[in-house]
């Protein structure tokens, strides 16, 4: 599946814009100086010393946006893990049991998608101590319950399909089932998810450090943007402190974005853009693991 | 029991549940936090009170030292009676005027925003689906998620500099203009629909990527099915094609994600509101948590509790109207 | 020809209201109608009550609506008779007589007599929730032997108590002596002395106060204050850039460039610097905080210059060795000789007095206790102030730098508050109370009084140092009204702190105010300084109000 993925020309150019930006966030910071340090007068613009300039307090913008990619981006990555596992656990055995533990953590699953989101993602980020434990456990406490919903009901379908029921009939232990025979036919929905999921970390993060709910003194890519507009960016005409910082988050969201256009048209081929004109197409067969 | 009023009373029964469950959580999130109401009181005033005075204000603002479980039977029954105190931050205004002062204009903008976000997108997405490997179709989505990607707060930003003040075509806050007042007037109205510009304006924007999508890849699905083939065969108009048979099969995911979408139209527009200073439930949320004003904080996630659960109840109602397979 | 349908009716009128709709805003204003900007509010409530904080009731209400019975003013260092014509001490620090003026009417026309003056203080008295000034722990008594003369009377003598006396609001006893609960009583149709008293517009985004008809006095031309609200420090920058605010008092970032320079002829910024000097506080009952050669030592790390230039955009400068401001220029010890002050950048003196102190560099170049153990200390901020943030930051890598490891830690300003108040933190950033002379500061700082156990909120001296040298200072302080006797207590003072080093300064608060003079003036300004231009400053914008003009409509650009 991951050789289709990388013929798919969106999902290529996905992965290698998302990689490159990974690969800044591990390697950069060593290559650029101090992110904290006063180097400079304050909002100079770019020049050849400081190539993206420099920051309402003399930062050089250039390395506060190198570094800022490793907290957002391992943290969003990380939540976005999370997110995804822990609503397959939950939304997998919800799905696969049916009955009362059905019942019992569907009930669990809506309560958790009724409450309002973001005003508890305020609550939550304005009274933890800060930190990227506390953003991690705000994010993962308000999003897990989306993934919990789609999760089971493609485990409800699919446990009704007779290659379970065999597995069954064999002898395999539930857990064996679920591990076994039917998340590797969710892969690309799993995969999707965790795209989803990192997309929506990265993005709740990025907006509660703007409102200054995150931990002030970490160099991240939102609070760059708090400081920013805390510094009169636009105001003072002062673009370099606000663009590099918000193009970054943007062109990260989109290679998810274009990643997951590129996951949908592997599996399902008919929804490749351009794809023929309207004629049918063959249907996808579910991937099998086999035995 | 299978039939469509067992299943909607099981639904309304959920409901109920998960209502208790929301009010329940509003009452315990906000005394978990460190710190107590007094404590804040004792904060606004930067320490210039006396105890003794200390002790009136806990006694004016309500704060009790009964134990929790006697607070919380209090507090239901008193939401029950839309009793929801007086809040702290904005003593000694009662919750449900100030909640007040923001609901109507939440609702506006962001429902306004939600429904055009909605009808635009879908309709270019159907669009998109019908013409499939035209421009639309190969350029939409992908310039939509670029756009989509930008941190809301960040568009929206960039729209008030220049837009608003480098152009001077927009005003950048508030509802309405300084020199009107509200009423039915034309200048109001006017006033109003130039204020929303901005905000509706990019909050469209940023998730109209989303609706394209769904109703597009939806609509891919519809036109693949025999149905439309044969319809096509037996020569139907094509507009009569694409309303009747396929826009209107494939709406129904659309549908549902709308119907939540106005659920959390009440507590979406947080950070519009905060950029374009548009006076709704928003900001008013942020002063609750900043100034630990727990009758507010519990008003306002009450408010947007029930609009989220109506909201969602509305759409298994239509759901269950529209689909009959989903009755069990 | 066919009559136009409903529909068609509907679409004729969004399209001619889209089209007005594109008309590009206005930034004038009304004839007389002045845009005031001081809360950050995202919608009103109508509350007047002049003894709620600013934010529970409206700016305007305790002084604008209502009078105190004087202004005091840093910027002429002079108490100026407002409701009352002159005051004076029968027994000085003990009792205290004010004559008022004769021709001050209500805004309902009725005179205001020492009545209504004995009946506010008895008011407050009665319901502690509206003292916010705490007055009644200092009087014994207030009287009104005649129409127009009132005399306090002080629990023991306390010739500072002038302030609080002299700045509590007055209310008509006519009207507040019917109201059934004063502390939830929102005074929503004002009756009072001030300026502007009508409430003549009152909606959730903005209002507007019109003139008091029996005002004794007031501004030449403007005829209403309008108040629209703003949620955020950004919006009413922006707002300030554009035009559309003639007086505020908001902290803007790079001021120079973001309103000054957008119209140089109308737009007017002055900072004086003469706020509450800004503080380290240690807590001197937690060691190794409990010495005062660490306490110094840590002093001399900072570098204050950078400090203010990172953290407040060179809006103010570091902190004079005494941590009075200029403000305070009469009072101060000046120069402070060398030898102690530590209120300096000098890290290799620090370094000094740290290995001197029995804290050693370890192996890995950050200091440890004595016992071995590494010396690490929490600086405590609250999370929302941004300029606190970075000041703490620049603080923290100073003291990096001589090996000490401080570790920032922001809070919700709550929490903070809360934690500070109790004792429970090593390190943190404060102000200390000023006035009209250098007693409150070094009460707050240094009074034995004022200490609370840890784990009890304090009004004040967060960090718990008492001084019993202090104390005595202060206690002759309070018994005299002779500013000689003052003066020789004020540098007797600081030589005390100089020495016990109770608390850090950093640098003084400037008063921000910002002045918009394309439609008003009259505002002060560093050529006229007759009062604080920022509306912050109660009860100043009394001052300022009755100073200003609405300025010919031809002059206007």
């Amino acid at each position: 599946m991951m050789r289709a993925l990388w013929e798919n020309p969106q999902a290529r150019a996905g992965l290698v814009v998302f990689g490159a930006m990974l690969a800044v966030a591990l390697v950069g910071p060593f290559l650029v100086g101090d992110p904290d340090a006063f180097v400079a007068r304050p909002l100079s613009p770019p020049s050849m010393d400081h190539l993206l300039g420099t920051t309402g307090q003399g930062q050089d913008v250039l390395a506060q946006t190198v570094v800022g990619a490793r907290t957002t981006l391992g943290l969003g990555v990380l939540v976005g893990l999370l997110v995804v596992a822990i609503g397959s656990v939950v939304g997998g055995l919800a799905g696969y049991f049916g009955g009362k533990v059905d019942e019992l953590l569907s009930l669990l699953i809506n309560v958790s998608l009724v409450l309002p989101g973001l005003p508890l993602m305020v609550v939550l980020a304005a009274y933890l101590p800060a930190g990227p434990g506390s953003m991690a456990a705000v994010l993962v406490v308000t999003g897990w319950a989306w993934n919990a919903r789609v999760v089971r009901s493609q485990v409800l379908s699919l446990r009704k399909r007779d290659f379970v029921d065999a597995a069954i009939v064999a002898g395999e232990s539930p857990l064996r089932v679920l591990v076994v025979e039917i998340l590797p036919n969710m892969a690309s929905l799993l995969g999707g998810a965790v795209i989803g999921a990192t997309t929506y970390a990265i993005g709740a993060q990025v907006g509660l450090e703007f409102l200054g709910l995150g931990d002030l003194s970490a160099i991240t890519w939102g609070t760059n943007l708090y400081w920013a507009t805390n510094d009169s960016a636009l105001l003072t005409g002062s673009w370099w402190t606000f663009v590099p910082t918000g193009a970054a988050i943007a062109l990260t969201g989109f290679a998810l974005a274009l990643l997951n256009f590129g996951l949908d048209g592997v599996t399902n081929p008919a929804l490749a853009a351009g794809a023929g004109t309207g004629a049918p197409g063959p249907q996808p067969t579910p991937v099998r693991r086999s035995p | 029991m299978t039939g469509l009023l067992p299943t909607l009373l099981r639904r309304l029964g959920f409901y109920a549940l998960a209502t208790w469950a929301a009010l329940t959580l509003n009452f315990v999130v906000p005394r978990l936090m460190p710190g107590d109401p007094a404590q804040a009181i004792f904060a606004r005033f930067q320490g210039s009170l006396d105890p003794a005075a200390l002790d009136a204000m806990r006694t004016a603002f309500g704060v009790s030292d009964t134990p929790i479980w006697s607070q919380y039977f209090q507090y239901l029954l008193h939401t029950a009676q839309g009793e929801l105190g007086t809040s702290l931050v904005y003593f000694p205004a009662p919750v449900t005027e100030v909640i007040g002062t923001g609901l109507l204009w939440t609702v506006f903008l962001a429902g306004v925003s939600v429904v055009l976000a909605f009808v635009v997108g879908s309709a270019l997405g159907a669009w998109a689906a019908w013409r499939r490997g035209g421009w639309l179709d190969r350029i939409g989505p992908p310039l939509l998620a670029l756009i989509g990607a930008f941190p809301y707060f960040w568009l929206a930003m960039v729209a008030v500099w220049a837009l608003g003040f480098q152009l001077g075509w927009f005003p950048v806050r508030h509802a309405y203009g300084v020199d009107v007042s509200p009423g039915w007037s034309l200048a109001f109205l006017v006033s109003m629909t130039q204020h929303a510009v901005l905000p509706a304006g990019t909050m469209v924007l940023a998730s109209l990527g989303g609706w394209l999508l769904t109703m597009r890849n939806t609509m891919v699905g519809v036109l693949d099915t025999d149905a439309v083939r044969y319809a096509h065969i037996r020569g139907l108009p094509p507009h009569r094609i694409l309303w009747h048979y396929a826009v209107r099969n494939a709406m129904l995911p659309s549908l549902t994600s709308f119907g939540m979408a106005i659920g959390f139209v009440l507590s979406g527009a947080l950070l519009t509101e905060i950029v374009f200073g548009y006076p709704g439930q928003g900001y008013l949320l942020l002063q609750a948590v900043r100034g630990q004003d727990y009758p507010l904080l519990q008003g306002l996630f009450l408010t947007i509790s029930l609009a989220v659960l109506a909201a969602n109840f509305g759409v298994d109602v239509l759901t269950l109207a529209l689909d009959p397979r989903t009755r069990r | 020809m066919n009559h136009p349908t409903t529909s068609q009716h509907a679409v004729f009128s969004l399209v001619v209201a889209a089209g007005l709709a594109c008309a590009p805003p206005s930034h004038d204003r009304p004839e007389g109608v002045m845009v005031v900007v001081q809360e950050q509010q995202s919608a009103w409530l109508r509350n007047f009550n002049p003894f709620l904080p600013v934010g529970s009731s409206r700016w305007p209400s305790a002084a604008g609506v209502h009078e105190p019975l004087l202004i005091y003013s840093p910027m002429t260092g002079d108490y100026t008779p407002w409701l009352a014509e002159s005051f004076r001490w029968d027994v000085p620090a003990e009792q205290l007589t004010f004559r008022l003026r004769p021709d001050v009417l209500w805004s309902d026309g009725t005179p205001l007599t020492a009545q209504d003056v004995a009946f506010t203080f008895s008011l407050i008295q009665a319901h502690k929730a509206l003292d916010q000034g705490g007055v009644w722990k200092l009087l014994a008594a207030v009287d009104a032997p005649d129409t127009h003369t009132v005399t306090f009377r002080f629990k023991q003598p306390f010739s500072p108590g002038l302030l609080e006396v002299g700045h509590t609001p007055i209310v008509p006893e006519h009207v507040w002596s019917k109201v059934e609960d004063p502390v939830t009583f929102t005074n929503p149709d004002p009756v009072a002395s001030g300026p502007f008293t009508e409430v003549v517009r009152f909606e959730s985004q903005v209002f507007e106060l019109g003139r008091n008809p029996h005002h004794r006095s007031g501004p030449t031309g403007v005829e209403r204050l309008r108040f629209p609200a703003f949620s955020s420090n950004d919006q009413i920058t922006l707002a300030l850039a554009q035009g559309d605010i003639d007086w505020a008092g908001a902290f803007v970032p790079a001021v120079e460039r973001s309103f000054i320079g957008r119209d140089p002829d109308n737009h007017h910024a002055w900072f004086p610097i003469v706020g509450d000097t800004v503080f380290l506080y240690p807590n001197t009952t937690v060691a190794p905080l409990d010495q005062p050669s660490v306490r110094k030592a840590i002093s001399l790390a900072i570098d204050r210059e950078k400090v203010v230039q990172v953290a407040m955009y060179d809006y103010t400068v570091p902190a004079h060795p005494t941590g009075l401001s200029d403000g305070y220029a009469e009072w101060r010890i000046d120069p402070v000789p060398e030898a102690s002050s530590w209120v300096r950048h000098d890290p290799a003196r620090a370094e000094q007095m740290l290995d001197d102190a029995g804290f050693p560099r370890g192996a890995d170049g950050l200091r440890q206790n004595p016992d071995g153990t590494p010396l690490t200390i929490e600086l405590t901020i609250p999370a929302g102030w941004s300029d606190w943030v970075r000041a703490a930051r620049v603080i923290a890598r100073d003291l990096r730098a001589i090996g000490i490891d401080v570790r920032v830690q922001g809070r919700d300003f709550t929490a903070w508050f809360d934690a500070v108040a109790r004792g429970e933190f090593s390190l943190s950033l404060g102000w200390a109370a000023s006035g009209p002379t250098p007693y409150r500061m070094y009460r707050t700082l240094m009074d034995p009084d004022g200490v609370e156990p840890i784990g009890q909120p304090a009004a004040g001296n967060w960090g718990r140092h008492a001084s019993p040298r202090a104390r005595a200072l202060l206690d002759a302080f309070e018994r005299t009204t002779d500013r000689a006797e003052h003066l020789r207590l004020a540098h007797a003072l600081q030589a005390v702190f100089l020495e016990e080093a109770p608390a850090l300064p950093l640098f003084p608060s400037a008063s921000w105010g910002e002045a918009n003079t394309r439609w008003v003036t009259g505002f002060p300004s560093e050529a006229n300084p007759y009062a604080r231009l920022s509306p912050n400053a109660f009860p100043e914008p009394l001052l300022v109000l009755t100073h200003l003009q609405w300025r010919d409509t031809e002059a206007a650009p």
